[in-house]
């Protein structure tokens, strides 16, 4: 079956209103659990997930991927208007999202980031539509060294995120790779830095760090400077884009699609290192990179189109071999097989109602969340106008039910406030945090790959090069890494 | 004439049951049920993500033994450390007023033996009764060079060029032990290749990064029917009835002791009262009977071992089987 004639089988199956209105209870949903800050869509998912037991296998499939890319929309929100993650894959957008914000631009950059969601989420849909199994087929062959490669890659990103001092910046993704190696070493399954404690032997949970050092620490630091809103909504200007917006963010959104894309389909990537790193390429290769930080719209447009391009990437692994890439894949691989439906290669096959009913579901469910998002954002800015007093015991509140969502552990609720403590403190000593976090989130994947890679190496670090993808990645983390040495020396020397 | 009538009776106790589904309560359960129990929802515990494949089994339990009994039964993730936590907060943490049921799986046992500290023990936790199994399965790929070649010839090459064969692994679970079994009894060496869990350790073997995995039926069934990877033997006491070709690795190697299985059982913290332990017991076995409920199993792939399915004193005979993995720790040096 070709792809067009699957697809619009696809729709057939879909298109009853039924399955319809899951798709937009899935969509609904994924909005609501984006904005909530903590609670992200892997909880969402769990706590759903026995409905799906009564509902048809593709109602219940279109309802939880629903959720999955509904959540990456409605990420942006409060990263934008309160400086507060929605879920981690939308802790970039905070930077300059917020930024934006300050300037009365907080309907810019929701715009944006719906539009750019949209886009890149179709974008990669229609790729996914023509090219799932062969994608899929290059996927599978991603082994431990490119993994390895990619990670590289993903950490000298980080270096581009820094943007004060460059030693204190350097100081945090130590930092980042340090508290990452807490808990089971993944080699020979012996405790690292646990101390004893039982709770940390699976390490610190990444949701706790990301919701305290950006969440709790802003909060700490307005209920210290600020009685009232720091920008009452009089000062909100524009709801929509104007065409300056669109142009800038054109190129971003393309980019971050297809580095998004990308990622979501190797086993390594997922969401939240696709937003980080489409925020390090775009500062990269910015004209004036010093306006990142400061409200520039490519910060915010680039990874939220590349958070939603990682979703549909992520899709395809699952439905073309029936291999999970992340958890949030792993739960809808769940779903399927309590129906007794087993993806795997034959899929497409043997099942062709369900995989094109789930692309189909993608390609509505979008449509369904540019027009549920776009009038929200109206909506959404006038939260700005409820008092911080109201509204900050509220984000706290509902942080930490999200938080303990994720685990059902207090232990975790005790981390969040720590790092809200750790994170208040860096930043009044002008520390970045973002470079923490991405180096939280890459260290532990890049030292299970390199890990991985020597074992299975006859001749030691040879089979980084020995393997064309892991070898060209390797040598563009070299490259850049050079090119940035450079610039440094040079901006130091014309300085003197 | 005697044996007449209570067929009849059963038949009509049975559609009493199907005529009023609003009870929808068994009644061997209904008579074991406490005057003042439960009083709330049943929680079923289980120490792993959402999705996975023991929440699944909790899940469906769940389902049945609502039906069975009409309790509403919750069930209820707390991961982390790799299902330690759970563990822990179930052996040492969790109300034992009958309104906890551990849903958990012999890698229990691990935790208890090697990572505890002494904290708690095998003993904090009773069982009250067996759900089902999965067997390790050695797979090789498709189309590689060990493809159609039987596990002793497999572990001959692994003896003759040690460390050539890469194999992935799960550091500090059974996928590790079963390997170090086989090599300390066959002298074969083989390339350990450390993943996260199983399934990403197939996943590798599709891809071609190593040449030997190690897996359940549910994860990798896709990819054996379409020819990507082969199964080699199963590390359980009989062949699969899902997999009736498949040898098992003791009848390959002439021996005993290659039984490296998950079984899925329920559990209670210790203490609990003993009508509420027989009844949430009764409850279990009596869904276990359904067979809408078995075949829903049957489909994700997993079996039942029959000695556990026909077990009167389930505690004894899951702790038999704790004691053989406990003699493996003792032989390897793991637990003095």
């Amino acid at each position: 079956m070709d792809a067009l004639s699957g697809l619009a089988m696809g729709f057939s199956v879909m298109l009853t209103p039924a399955n319809l209105y899951f798709c937009f209870l899935g969509s609904l949903i994924g909005t609501m659990v984006g904005v909530l800050p903590g609670l992200g869509p892997l909880a969402a998912l769990a706590l759903l997930l026995p409905v799906t037991f009564t509902l048809s296998p593709i109602a219940g499939l279109a309802m939880l991927a629903a959720i999955f890319y509904g959540a990456m929309y409605g990420g942006s929100t409060t990263s934008i208007l309160v400086n507060i993650p929605g879920e981690a894959a939308s802790v970039i957008t905070c930077l300059d999202g917020h930024q934006m914000a300050r300037q009365g631009r907080a309907g810019a950059a929701l715009g944006m980031a719906a539009l750019g969601s949209f886009i890149a989420g179709t974008l990669s849909l229609i790729v996914l539509t023509f090219f799932a199994p062969a994608l899929a087929a290059i996927a599978i062959r991603f082994g431990p060294p490119e993994n390895f490669g990619l990670m590289a890659l993903g950490l000298v990103c980080t270096l581009f995120m820094i943007t004060g001092s460059k030693l204190k910046g350097l100081l945090m993704i130590a930092l980042g790779f340090l508290l990452s190696s807490v808990g089971m070493d993944m080699v020979n399954g012996n405790e690292r830095f646990t101390f004893g404690v039982t709770d940390l032997t699976a390490g610190i949970e990444l949701l706790a760090v990301v919701i305290g050092l950006f969440g709790i620490s802003e909060i700490l630091l307005n209920v210290e400077s600020v009685a009232k809103n720091s920008l009452v909504a009089d000062r909100i200007k524009k709801l929509i884009p104007t065409w300056a917006d669109w142009k800038a963010s054109f190129a971003p959104i393309l980019r971050g699609s297809g580095l998004g894309f990308l990622l979501g389909i190797v086993p390594g990537g997922g969401p939240i290192t696709a937003s980080f790193m489409s925020y390090a390429m775009e500062r990269r290769i910015a004209r004036e990179p010093e306006r990142f930080g400061k409200g520039a719209i490519e910060g915010v447009a680039g990874p939220e189109s590349a958070n939603n391009a990682a979703v549909a990437g992520s899709m395809i692994p699952l439905l073309s071999l029936g291999i999970p890439s992340n958890p949030i894949t792993a739960l809808l691989l769940g779903a399927l097989i309590i129906q007794g439906i087993q993806p795997g290669p034959l899929f497409i096959t043997q099942r062709p109602d369900l995989f094109w009913g789930v692309i189909a579901a993608m390609y509505i469910g979008n449509v369904m969340l540019l027009v549920l998002n776009l009038p929200l954002i109206g909506l959404w800015v006038q939260m700005l106008r409820i008092p911080y007093r109201f509204l900050f015991p509220l984000i706290v509140l509902l942080a930490m039910v999200g938080t303990y969502s994720a685990n059902k552990n207090v232990f975790d609720l005790w981390m969040m406030l720590g790092f809200g403590l750790l994170g208040w403190l860096l930043r009044k000593l002008e520390y970045d945090i973002a470079p923490f976090v991405l180096a939280f989130v890459l260290a532990p994947l890049l030292e299970q790959s390199l890990r991985q890679s020597m074992t299975m190496s006859v001749d030691g670090a040879m089979i980084l090069f020995q393997r064309p993808v892991s070898a060209g990645l390797v040598a563009a983390s070299a490259l850049l890494l050079v090119l940035m040495v450079i610039r440094q020396f040079k901006r130091k020397r014309g300085d003197s | 004439m005697k044996r007449h009538t209570l067929k009849v009776l059963a038949g009509l106790v049975l559609s009493a049951g199907l005529a009023s589904p609003a009870l929808a309560s068994d009644p061997a359960v209904a008579k074991l049920k406490p005057k003042d129990f439960p009083n709330q929802p049943i929680e079923y515990t289980v120490v792993y993500p959402a999705g996975g494949g023991m929440d699944v089994t909790a899940r469906l339990l769940g389902r049945y033994v609502e039906k069975v009994s009409g309790d509403k039964v919750l069930v209820n993730n707390r991961t982390g450390g790799g299902g330690m936590v759970g563990h822990t907060w179930l052996a040492t943490q969790a109300k034992n007023d009958g309104h906890t049921v551990g849903i958990v799986a012999n890698l229990l046992w691990g935790d208890a033996l090697l990572r505890a500290q002494g904290k708690w023990s095998l003993a904090d936790l009773e069982p009250i009764g067996y759900i089902n199994s999965d067997a390790l399965i050695w797979l090789v790929q498709g189309d590689g060079a060990l493809k159609g070649r039987s596990l002793k010839e497999i572990l001959q090459i692994a003896k003759d060029k040690p460390n050539t064969i890469r194999i992935a692994t799960v550091p500090g679970t059974m996928w590790e032990y079963l390997v170090e079994q086989l090599e300390n009894n066959t002298g074969a060496k083989l390339l350990r290749v450390p993943f996260q869990g199983g399934g990403a350790g197939i996943n590798a073997l599709a891809g071609g990064n190593v040449d030997l995995a190690q897996g359940f039926l549910a994860e990798f069934r896709g990819l054996a029917e379409a020819g990507k990877v082969a199964p080699v033997a199963v590390a359980a006491n009989s062949r699969l009835p899902h997999l009736k070709n498949l040898p098992t690795f003791n009848e390959q190697l002439g021996a005993k002791e290659y039984t490296w299985q998950v079984v899925r059982y329920a559990v209670v913290p210790k203490g609990t009262a003993a009508d509420r332990k027989a009844y949430l017991s009764a409850a279990i076995s009596t869904a276990m009977k359904d067979p809408e409920l078995l075949a829903e199993y049957s489909k994700a792939g997993v079996f039942f071992d029959d000695a556990l399915m026909k077990s009167t004193n389930i505690a004894r005979d899951i702790n038999a089987y704790a004691e053989s993995e406990r003699a493996f720790y003792v032989k390897t040096g793991r637990v003095k």
